[in-house]
């Protein structure tokens, strides 16, 4: 074997798989989704919910406030009047309509910032993809869904717990 | 008004800046001149100042003989302070800073915190006020007083008591503005509370006002309650076309539908006023029954189909024979008005168009029209004749009580019913109904000394009333009739015996008829109702109707109805399904007034321009846009492109129109030559 070809070939290939060799030992970055999913950090901004009262009653008020500190302008809000016989929020007024536009969204969150009565949240999931574009038009009654182990906060701001509360979410 | 005279003025230091102003003047108004502004609730420039709400309050001292400044021990509320010489105000210093803080956390103190769900929030001065000078946070932790939310207090206002800072704006606008008296506060201190008398409905022509003038969201529309908030809204000028003022209005709309309108300020028409009529009559934008594709009638059944067939049909009919006619009488732009008639006279050579309903045809003297309604203002005395103005022209009636209430106008009113003006009239002539003519005579003879004995008679009004309503008619007197007198017999020799007794003024009362008159529709051999009259004998082989629903402007409705089953061939033009449409051969849908632009001329031959708002309805398009379109059909040519070439077109055919057209027009409006 000529001095050569171990230089040019041999050498690089045992030095490169030195490499791989030693990578083999790390940790492991990549998980395999979507049988595994990663932890998100608590501050994730994903699909919006609307939350409702103990009660029942929906905490939106349809005041719009959501659809003017939206910077896409994607969120349409359509008030009413509450009556004793169709009662939804506490209050004079409700959402008849609610709708956001997901295409448009960018989760600045904005909206959640804005509401007075913390109807609307983002919460994490993210797995909005979605086959028609109509599709992507969330209407009140979707949004109003239940998230899988909500709790009324919109995000858990200690990470430890938040863990936690996923991995209690997991084994459930 | 008389010749300019001596304004006695003052001079003032506002923040350190010298400033003369006429006496008398109140620094809220004085610091505008130098751009400074002091945040206000219950000053209203056009009502009397009375210092309720104190949020105005600045620091005010005097300049003493020796240089210095000596303050006022305590502040001063701007809006009940006239400037006097050697005034020294201050409106950013630390203390008035202070002081209004407190103003507001004392107002905040009642107030709820239901912003978020108030028509109100987001164009709120108390929203405005809190946010520039107020506290950020509230110290106020007690239960506030709970009062009834959501009243109604009439069918288009709702109360809302708890939010009310009482301020006095509503009541004090229905005591000097409108005039009806309708609010006025009951208790007292923290439980003071406008209301109605005995919370009776609150009946004014005028309420809507009330809406825009709360600084609060005490008082709050009901038909725009929860409609939108104001930043969903998209706002444009618009002109109202409910009447003939031309009141200026702004219309929002929330994607194409028309949910509120608001007074826009023009001092020469309708200061910044608008009536209930004009305000809440809005619901045909977007009514169900609006037209939007061209109808033909195939057998017994109206079929949709394309504009082009519809023209034929409608070409063939009305070129087979000149025995036709048109009859309009809404609300059409001069624009419409004007490619109508060229269409009638040069395409279908006919000339028999009429817009007027009246029993008999207004005077075609344009001067009649010609005062102003912001110069009633000035006149000394006002005589309103034959007419109930706070219903036919309510926007009038506000300038008329005006005159009275600033000015001191003497008023006159002679009708034959009570009207609303009788309230601050000097003199009320009730006559007998139908002495309309003996009663202007009358005047005309007590006026010149004569006995007018026999009239008082015939009439009913007493003959001391009469002379002592002559002795108040001078030639700058302001008469006041409208196309109602038209209706009443002896109506032309009304006119002609008032006229030599003042500043006649005989206002039309649809939106645009004045419009029509100048553009000379109506000069054909043929009135309105004889043409309805040949219609239903068979006489006529085909008549077009341009926006207007006989049934609603006629009184004669056998007439109408006989006409319009008489009639060979019907066109109805319209923008909403009306009484004609199920007798019409062809149906051409159009656009409503704010669909498109167009110019319109109103009772004071003031033309204004309306630009398009709204989208058009399906395939409606504004009727200027069909008739010339059924022009070049008849006969090559250019075509118009928009509403300004049409009224250029029609500018170059009638004087009075000579550079008013759509982009010629500045927004205020300009008057006609
Ligand atoms: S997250 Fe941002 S972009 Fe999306 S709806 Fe809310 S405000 Fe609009
Ligand atoms: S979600 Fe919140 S901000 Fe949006 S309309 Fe409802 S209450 Fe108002
Ligand atoms: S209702 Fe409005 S305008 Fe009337 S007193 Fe109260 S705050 Fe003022
Ligand atoms: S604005 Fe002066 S006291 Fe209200």
């Amino acid at each position: 074997m000529s001095l050569g070809i171990y230089k040019g070939i041999v050498k690089p290939i045992t030095s490169g798989l030195g490499i791989t060799y030693r990578r083999l030992k790390h940790k492991k970055v990549t998980v395999s989704y979507p049988e595994e999913m990663r932890e998100q950090f608590p501050r994730t901004r994903w699909r919006h919910f609307l939350t409702r009262y103990e009660s029942g009653l929906e905490r939106c008020i349809g005041c719009s406030l959501c659809a003017g500190a939206c910077p896409a302008r994607c969120i349409n809000v359509v008030a009413a009047e509450n009556t004793d016989e169709a009662r939804y929020s506490p209050g004079e007024r409700y959402a008849v309509r609610y709708e956001i536009n997901m295409i448009r969204c960018i989760f600045c969150g904005y909206c959640q910032d804005a509401c007075p009565t913390g109807a609307i949240v983002l919460r994490k999931n993210f797995e909005l993809a979605d086959y028609h574009r109509e599709d992507f038009i969330y209407t009140k009654d979707r949004l109003l869904e239940e998230y899988p182990g909500q709790s009324d906060e919109p995000y858990t701001s200690n990470r430890k717990e938040w863990a936690e509360a996923r991995a209690d979410e997991k084994r459930r | 008004m008389a010749a300019a005279t001596q304004i006695e003025t003052v001079t003032i230091t506002v923040n350190d800046l010298e400033l003369t102003v006429p006496k008398g003047e109140l620094i809220v108004e004085s610091v505008k001149r130098l751009g400074f502004e002091i945040p206000i609730f219950c000053y209203h420039p056009r009502m009397k100042p009375v210092g309720m709400c104190r949020m105005c309050i600045v620091e005010v001292g005097f300049k003493q003989p020796d240089g210095s400044v000596r303050k006022m021990p305590k502040p001063q509320a701007a809006c009940t302070l006239p400037a006097s010489e050697g005034m020294v105000v201050y409106t950013d210093t630390e203390a008035v800073h202070r002081d209004r803080k407190g103003v507001l956390e004392f107002l905040l103190v009642n107030h709820p915190l239901d912003c978020p769900i108030c028509d109100r929030g987001g164009e709120c001065p108390l929203q405005n006020n809190t946010l520039f000078y107020g506290p950020s946070t509230s110290r106020y932790v007690e239960i506030k007083r709970h009062l009834p939310k959501a009243y109604p207090l009439s069918k288009y206002v709702t109360l809302d008591l708890e939010r009310c800072i009482q301020c006095g704006r509503c009541v004090r606008f229905t005591e000097e503005i409108s005039g009806d008296s309708q609010l006025a506060f009951r208790f007292r201190g923290a439980n003071m509370q406008p209301s109605t008398f005995g919370l009776m409905e609150f009946e004014s022509k005028f309420s809507g006002n009330v809406i825009e003038i709360c600084p609060v969201g005490a008082l709050t529309s009901s038909k725009y309650r929860f409609r939108a908030r104001p930043w969903d809204l998209q706002t444009r000028p618009a002109i109202c076309t409910n009447c003939s003022n031309g009141c200026n209005v702004w219309m929002d709309y929330r994607v194409d539908k028309v949910v509120r309108i608001n007074g826009r300020t023009n001092e020469a028409i309708n200061e910044e006023w608008t009536c209930d009529r004009g305000k809440f009559g809005h619901d045909f934008y977007n009514s169900p029954d609006r037209l939007n594709v061209p109808l033909v009638r195939r057998g017994t059944a109206l079929v949709e189909t394309n504009w082009s067939e519809a023209y034929s049909d409608c070409i063939r009919a009305f070129t087979s024979s000149t025995n036709t006619a048109g009859l309009g009488g809404n609300a059409n732009s001069n624009e419409d008005l004007f490619a109508w008639k060229k269409l009638f006279n040069e395409g279908f050579k006919s000339n028999e168009l009429d817009y007027n309903w009246t029993k008999v045809a207004p005077i075609a003297d344009p001067t009649h029209a010609k005062p102003s309604i912001a110069s009633i203002e000035d006149a000394p005395s006002i005589l309103v004749f034959g007419s109930s103005l706070a219903d036919e022209l309510p926007i009038v009636f506000l300038r008329v009580r005006k005159a009275w209430f600033k000015n001191g106008a003497k008023v006159i009113v002679a009708h034959d019913q009570a009207t609303d003006a009788d309230s601050f009239a000097e003199l009320v002539l009730n006559y007998q109904p139908g002495t309309e003519a003996t009663l202007a005579q009358a005047l005309a003879d007590a006026k010149a000394g004569k006995s007018v004995e026999a009239a008082a008679k015939l009439t009913g009004v007493p003959a001391e009333k009469i002379a002592a309503a002559a002795a108040h008619l001078t030639s700058s007197t302001a008469i006041i009739t409208s196309h109602e007198l038209l209706n009443r017999p002896g109506a032309h020799d009304a006119l002609g015996a008032l006229k030599g007794l003042g500043e006649l003024r005989n206002y039309a009362l649809n939106a645009n008829d004045q419009g029509a008159a100048e553009i000379g529709i109506g000069t054909g051999t043929k009135r309105s109702a004889q043409i309805l009259a040949d219609a239903r004998d068979g006489k006529l082989d085909a008549l077009w109707l341009l926006g207007v629903d006989p049934f609603e402007v006629c009184e004669d409705h056998d007439l109408v109805q006989a006409a319009l089953e008489n009639v060979a061939f019907l066109v109805v033009q319209a923008h909403t399904k009306n009484g004609a449409f199920p007798y019409a051969s062809v149906v051409l849908p159009m656009t409503a007034p704010a669909e498109a632009d167009g110019t319109y001329t109103n009772a004071d031959r003031h033309i204004q321009r309306f630009g398009a708002v709204l989208p058009a309805k399906g395939e409606a398009k504004p009727a200027w846009k069909a008739f010339s379109e059924i022009s070049l059909r008849l006969k090559p040519g250019r075509p118009w492109f928009n509403a300004d070439e049409v009224g250029r077109a029609l500018g170059a055919e009638v004087a009075a129109f000579a550079n008013h057209s759509f982009n010629q027009l500045p927004t205020e409006g300009l008057p006609l030559v």
